[in-house]
């Protein structure tokens, strides 16, 4: 697992599989530096002289040296509710076709510096993803398309539509048919213009398109219940959750909305210390699986098995008609029991894209009476809505030449449609083909007019992500490039002249006016607008029939055949998600939460397969044609499974995600007519070649010290410090000659509830878009340097093969005896009044002492200049991305330490704004990024002085520990332990 | 030879800049020769007689870099004015001028048309030259090398030449150079990155004496972010078309001035001012917590602006100067509720064991109040 540390070069000549004598190159390079040396050459007479003239000639330089003239250049006419210097706040939504969050954007002098959950969306609170957190950076992407364009020429809007309008009436007249593809579409003002825009003409055809797909779940929910919907799953309601396959905390359907929910459940502290319990079946280790309770390794050839004898077992108990079917490999009858047990309390959920089980799942769900207290049909997400067999009759008509206009919206199936030389093919075959997406992409330059589109904090738009639960987003910038909202472009090609921001009031006067109990319309659209939200009550619709016939005909149809070979699974990428943000290099640094690496996609191995194949961490594996990937050797893999993550491989798609790891869309398969996210294999070959690894954590284990501390439910009902023991003993053996530090006002202090923590790295890019942290590149985090104030350990225990995984948030401790400050020689770290570990980057000498004090390992070294560098191409080397750094946050020159500074920034501001308002600063008034963002609130800040506060209880908390507190460090960080629930199943 | 290097680095050449000769000179080019230049320098100038009186030009409009303010437009810029435009405009507004002021001062003039034909194609050179900057004076610089010379004269002296024979002339000498020598490298070090007395001319020749100081106009009117955020704000053209959408005529500007920003208004383009105070990139500084919390007069830092025509840093804004104030600067923390966090203090206060409260005691000397 461990590997010497390597300089770039290094491992560029390793990542091309070459190996050469890297130490005599090494050395050859050293010298190299002394070659121009002076030093050899002795210093002459001569010399002193020269010496002595420049001396003069730069103390006359230095002495005329002037600052640079800075220009302020006021506004003409102030807006009245901007303040110079002072944030400002949007209520808006976020949605790029595949996630939804109700947010509030933060701006300064015009510009969105950072996005916050929306705490009166109901939807996701206050939480936010990392992906909602970096898409501010996308706002100012580079690689955003800046003008319309015809055949790849820059041409005027007014031409563009006067040739599209004169085209599509053309087609229109001969009864060519138009088809438009877009991503699920959320908005209902939206939708409603795309239907009045297709009713204008004789054939018009809508299709959504998704590129990871939850098409077998609508299709199977219309099939069993006439509905085509992805029903919401109401966690805080259940008892027992098993879910197959679904990573509904790391990506499946919402996570951002199901993580508060499910952690609501998973707090033992209520009155009857009860909690949720939650068992996991998976292939790949993924977020849930981490989290479970009881995780299973499963093939996802043996799901079905599993599901139709689950289903026997609970019909068996329940009465149900049991049917026909193999036996799980496993005894699942102590499982049914348990589930029927908490009959009405229960979920079973399934990730797989696939009709059949959908049905079975649907089917369990029915017998356990999960409808509708825990699975919601009538409330459903309107988070996806693509069918794939629409999509996959659309390439087939491309290519018959069927259709004669192609308008696509917010999609890149050149990149993300499995057979792309399919879909290229057949828009080839197409007359008119406009493309509409934001930023440059694979299918971005295949279509005859681009006509580039707003970024979301640029536009207009609604969304109803839950009937009756509806959301705006507002412009928050004006447009920074040419570019044009998708239903601007749709109002002028029907001919109106109305801007789509009208059109959209008026829909809402129309639409939602008369649900809301105010009197005047303007009343209701400002607070909407302020608030980001308004909900009204959807009339319920008729009780559902659950249709047996779908489940009859998928139980009687033959099950899949068990391989003997490699499955291989396709999964979504925590970070990047669908591939979508892959150029926005915050989420491509930004480590995968179980793997700890980034900047590549790997095939994470088993344990056993890795041993068996001669695989080492890096080792190259050929797995198919075209599909060479380094093994991630990947504890609780399941053996004879390699998973995958999507996003990755971009060929066009701007410069930081450029041939950035391999695009596994094309290895998706279509079957049974929805898309399969894995295939099978024999037996993947070893290529004996190795590539270096962006890993972030290397090590697993915490090698049997109490780092995270955890209990079980049954120890934790009988004593709440369980699992804590070392607690007590530690702060016994605390002894100290020097009189205790008074802490006079404020006195912060950080709990992070480990029991909460799902791991979901929100919090990583909220500190980095706050703290304005430099994204440092792969070579560099090979080289250990990746600039993260905040990271999320993983550790690991138990049996490697299928181990007990934990997280926990590591930021700098703030020791009130911290071992950095004392070895400081310039003082550039010390301690301040209000406990703050501080750090002074403009008396810092970079000696890097308190890095090797710190026993936490939290404060990282700048060593290069990452702003204007070329050399580190990312967001602070061009003008452009530079406008999303915080003005109130310095950012960092080359030479200095920085490390988490509990966001001083917002501490002071809020102090501040307490003083000018003369009142004492509330609890919870002061949030950090990090707070601020997770979904589950596991993190906490506030006032330790303050007996009443949150945070204080939470430090008198029987679970509350110190990170290495046998050091005596005295954090001001605290822990919770974690609890797993050990209760009901024994297995 | 780390200094060896760090030298060469420093010492960069400086680069002159060239004047680039202008394609066009005004709307008479057949008029510029050598001599008709010179001509129109003396009628500028007013070296040609007429009617036994002189009308000197440069007189109010200044040909040289001044740093006394002079409200009168100088050279470059009336050159820059009327580079485009024709003649008969200039002629016009020099000898039937429009304005209540100019026709005051320009009341009398007689200048023929090819008079002023020779000063307009004088005065379009301003605007390829610039003003003439003004000769330096014998700087600390001269002085530092004066000393350097003779410290080292001596020294040589001392040692090897041996010509002066009193030797205690050679080490009173050295005793002095040493001393100013090491003196002038403390200060001006001290000094380097600090702009104390930096005061730029502005793109229009704003004065605080005369808005603040004469009309009494609030600090706050225009700067009014001040007591609210951390900038104490540039005030928009909007906050200026207030009064001036009225006020046309300055006593003693006259209306080209205030003319700049209805311009610039009606134009919408911004005034592109200097920036006076400077603060590094690596201080937070929030005016509001200074002038609404810690009720700091506006000229306790920023000095005596309401005497001011042109803003001139006062402080050196360096970090002894701030630190010096939050060493000493008394608060009442019983006037603002947020300090009753602070219960020791508020105690030990009670009790008499301390008199006074200053910034330091609650923690205003600390690094992260400042630098994050």
């Amino acid at each position: 697992m461990k590997t010497d540390r390597k300089n770039p070069k290094e491992s560029e000549n390793l990542a091309r599989g070459e190996n050469e004598n890297t130490s005599e190159s090494n050395n050859n390079r050293l010298l190299d530096l002394f070659e121009v040396d002076f030093v050899r050459q002795g210093t002459s007479r001569r010399d002193f002289l020269k010496v002595l003239g420049f001396s003069f000639a730069s103390a006359a330089v230095l002495a005329s040296c002037k600052r640079p003239v800075l220009k302020a250049l006021p506004y003409i006419i102030q807006p009245p509710e901007l303040t110079p210097g002072q944030a400002l706040y949007y209520a808006s939504s976020y949605y790029d076709g595949h996630e939804y969050s109700g947010i509030l954007v933060k701006t300064r002098d015009g510009r969105p510096i950072k996005i916050e959950g929306n705490a009166l969306c109901s939807f996701n609170k206050e939480g936010t993803t990392a992906r909602v957190q970096a898409s501010v950076l996308s706002l100012y992407d580079d690689a955003r398309l800046k003008s319309p364009t015809e055949d790849n020429l820059p041409v005027s809007w007014e031409i563009i539509d006067k040739k599209i309008t004169s085209e599509l009436t053309r087609i229109n007249s001969t009864g060519g048919e138009i088809v438009l593809l877009t991503s699920s579409i959320l908005s209902p003002s939206t939708a409603k213009l795309i239907n009045e825009f297709g009713a204008r003409f004789k054939n018009f055809k809508w299709v959504q398109y998704d590129a990871i797909s939850y098409s077998a779940v609508l299709e199977a929910n219309s099939i069993c219940f006439g509905r085509q919907v992805i029903p919401d799953y109401h966690f805080r309601n259940t008892s027992v959750v098993v879910s197959i396959n679904a990573d509904f905390l790391g990506t499946w359907v919402s996570p951002v909305h199901f993580i508060p929910d499910y952690i609501s459940r998973r707090k033992p502290d209520n009155e009857e210390k009860d909690m949720l319990l939650h068992i996991h079946f998976e292939s790949g280790m993924s977020l849930t699986g981490a989290n479970a309770d009881i995780r299973k390794k499963i093939k996802p050839s043996e799901e079905k098995i599993l599901l139709i004898d689950l289903y026997n077992k609970i019909a068996e108990k329940t009465g149900g008609e049991i049917f026909p079917g193999v036996p799980y490999r496993e005894d699942l009858s102590e499982l049914a029991g348990n589930l029927i047990e908490s009959k009405g309390k229960a979920i079973v959920l399934s990730g797989t894209n696939n009709v059949d089980i959908q049905i079975i799942v649907n089917g369990i769900n029915l017998l356990l009476g999960s409808y509708t207290e825990c699975i919601d049909l009538n409330n459903s997400l309107n988070i996806a809505s693509g069918i794939d067999s629409n999509m996959e009759n659309l390439v087939n008509e491309l290519n018959n030449g069927t259709v004669n206009a192609l308008i696509m919206y917010n999609v890149n199936p050149v990149y993300d449609y499995p057979d792309s030389n399919k879909f290229l093919a057949g828009i080839k075959k197409t007359e008119l083909t406009i493309n509409m997406t934001v930023s440059l992409n694979e299918t971005v330059g295949r279509c005859k007019y681009e006509c580039p589109v707003h970024h979301y904090l640029e536009l207009w738009d609604d969304s109803e992500i839950i009937p009756g639960q509806l959301s705006l987003s507002q412009p928050c910038i004006n447009p920074i490039f040419d570019t044009r909202s998708f239903q601007d472009s749709l109002l002028k090609w029907t001919g109106k002249s109305t801007p789509y921001h009208n059109y959209l009031i008026s829909n809402w006067e129309k639409t939602y006016y008369p649900h809301s109990a105010f009197s005047d319309f303007r009343k209701f659209w400002n607070e909407s607008l302020g608030n980001g939200i308004f909900s009204y009550k959807v009339p319920e619709r008729n009780s559902f029939n659950f249709n047996k016939e779908g489940l009859n005909k998928v139980m009687k149809s033959s099950s899949n055949v068990l391989s003997n070979g490699y499955e291989i699974i396709i999964s979504e990428s925590v970070s990047l998600g669908t591939g979508l943000h892959a150029n926005n290099p915050w989420l491509m640094e930004l480590p995968d939460p179980i793997s700890r690496q980034c900047w590549e996609n790997v095939a994470a191995v088993s344990l056993t397969d890795a041993k068996k194949l001669g695989l080492q961490m890096g080792s190259l594996v050929k797995i198919a044609d075209g599909l060479i990937l380094p093994a991630f050797i990947q504890p609780g893999q399941t053996e004879g499974t390699i998973s995958v993550s999507l996003g990755y491989g971009h060929t066009n798609s701007g410069p930081v995600c450029k041939n950035i790891g391999v695009n596994m869309y094309p290895f998706v398969r279509i079957s049974e007519r929805n898309k399969m996210y894995g295939f099978s294999i024999d037996k993947p070959d070893n290529t004996l070649k190795r590539k270096q690894l962006a890993l972030t954590q290397e090590h697993y284990s915490m090698e049997g010290r109490p780092i995270v501390r955890e209990t079980v439910l049954s120890k934790y009902k009988k004593d709440p410090s369980s699992g804590n023991e070392f607690h007590k003993e530690f702060e016994s053996t605390h002894k100290t000659l020097y009189p205790d530090v008074k802490y006079d006002g404020f006195r912060w202090g950080l709990s992070i509830d480990l029991n909460s923590c799902v791991g979901c790295n929100s919090c990583v890019i909220a500190c980095q878009a706050e703290n304005n942290i430099p994204v440092v590149g792969k070579n560099e985090v090979i080289r250990r340097r990746i600039m993260h104030w905040i990271k999320i350990d993983r550790y690991y225990s138990d049996n490697p093969d299928n181990p007990l995984v934990y997280f926990q948030p590591l930021v700098c401790q703030h020791c009130d005896n911290a071992p950095c400050e004392n070895v400081c020689p310039v003082s550039a770290t010390n301690h301040s009044s209000e406990g703050l570990n501080q750090m002074t980057y403009n008396r810092c000498v970079g000696t890097k002492y308190c890095i090797n004090n710190c026993p936490y390992k939290v404060r990282r070294f700048n060593w290069y200049r990452y702003t204007n560098n070329k050399a580190f191409d990312f967001n602070t080397a061009s003008d452009l991305g530079k406008m999303v750094l915080n003005p109130d946050v310095t950012v960092r020159e080359r030479g200095v330490v920085e490390k988490c500074s509990l966001c001083v920034q917002r501490i002071q501001e809020k102090k501040l704004q307490a003083k000018l308002e003369n009142r004492r600063l509330k609890d919870y008034e002061i949030k950090t990024a990090c707070m601020q963002a997770c979904p589950s609130g596991a993190i906490v800040f506030g006032n330790l002085n303050d007996r009443n506060s949150k945070v204080s209880r939470l430090f008198t908390d029987p679970r509350k520990y110190a990170l290495l507190e046998e050091l005596h460090t005295l954090p001001s960080v605290g822990y919770l332990t974690k609890i797993r629930n050990d209760e009901k199943l024994n297995t | 030879m780390a200094l060896l290097i760090l030298l060469l680095v420093i010492n960069i050449p400086v680069q002159s800049i060239g004047i680039q000769p202008k394609d066009s000179v005004g709307n008479n080019p057949g008029m510029l020769n050598a001599e008709n230049l010179v001509r129109g320098e003396r009628l500028f100038f007013g070296l040609v007689y007429q009617d036994n009186k002189s009308i000197n030009c440069a007189g109010c409009h200044n040909t040289r870099e001044s740093d006394t303010l002079n409200w009168n437009p100088d050279a470059l810029e009336i050159s820059r004015k009327y580079l485009d435009k024709t003649t008969e405009d200039l002629n016009r507004v020099l000898l039937r001028p429009s304005g209540q002021k100019m026709a005051q001062v320009h009341k009398g003039f007689q200048l023929t048309t090819e008079d002023i034909i020779l000063i307009k194609a004088y005065m379009d050179r301003f605007v390829d030259i610039g003003l003439k900057k003004n000769k330096p004076v014998i700087t600390n610089l001269f002085l530092f090398i004066i000393a350097s010379v003779l410290f080292l004269f001596s020294i040589t002296d001392l040692i090897i030449t041996k010509i002066v024979k009193k030797r205690w002339i050679n080490y009173s000498v050295l005793i002095v150079t040493t001393i100013f020598i090491i003196n002038t490298l403390v200060i001006d070090a001290i000094a380097l990155g600090h702009s104390k007395d930096y005061a730029p001319f502005q793109p229009i020749k704003f004065s605080h004496a005369v808005h603040a100081g004469q009309n009494g106009t609030d600090c706050i009117y225009c700067h009014s972010s001040a007591p609210y955020s951390k900038i104490a704000g540039i005030p928009p053209e909007n906050v200026c078309m207030n009064c001036h959408l009225m006020v046309r005529n300055g006593t003693r500007s006259g209306a080209t001035e205030i003319a700049k920003i209805i311009s610039a208004f009606e134009a919408k383009k911004p005034i592109e001012w200097i920036r006076v105070y400077n603060l590094p990139d690596h201080v937070f500084f929030s005016h509001a917590q200074h002038i609404s919390v810690g009720e700091v007069k506006c000229q306790e830092c920023h000095g005596k602006v309401e005497e001011m025509n042109v803003i001139k840093q006062v402080g050196d804004l360096s970090m002894g100067w701030c630190i010096n104030c939050h060493r000493t600067k008394k608060i009442n923390i019983h006037n603002n509720k947020f300090y009753s966090e602070y219960i020791d203090l508020v105690e030990k206060v009670k009790k008499g064991v301390v008199d006074s409260v200053t910034v330091r005691m609650v923690g205003g000397t600390e690094c992260m109040k400042c630098h994050y």
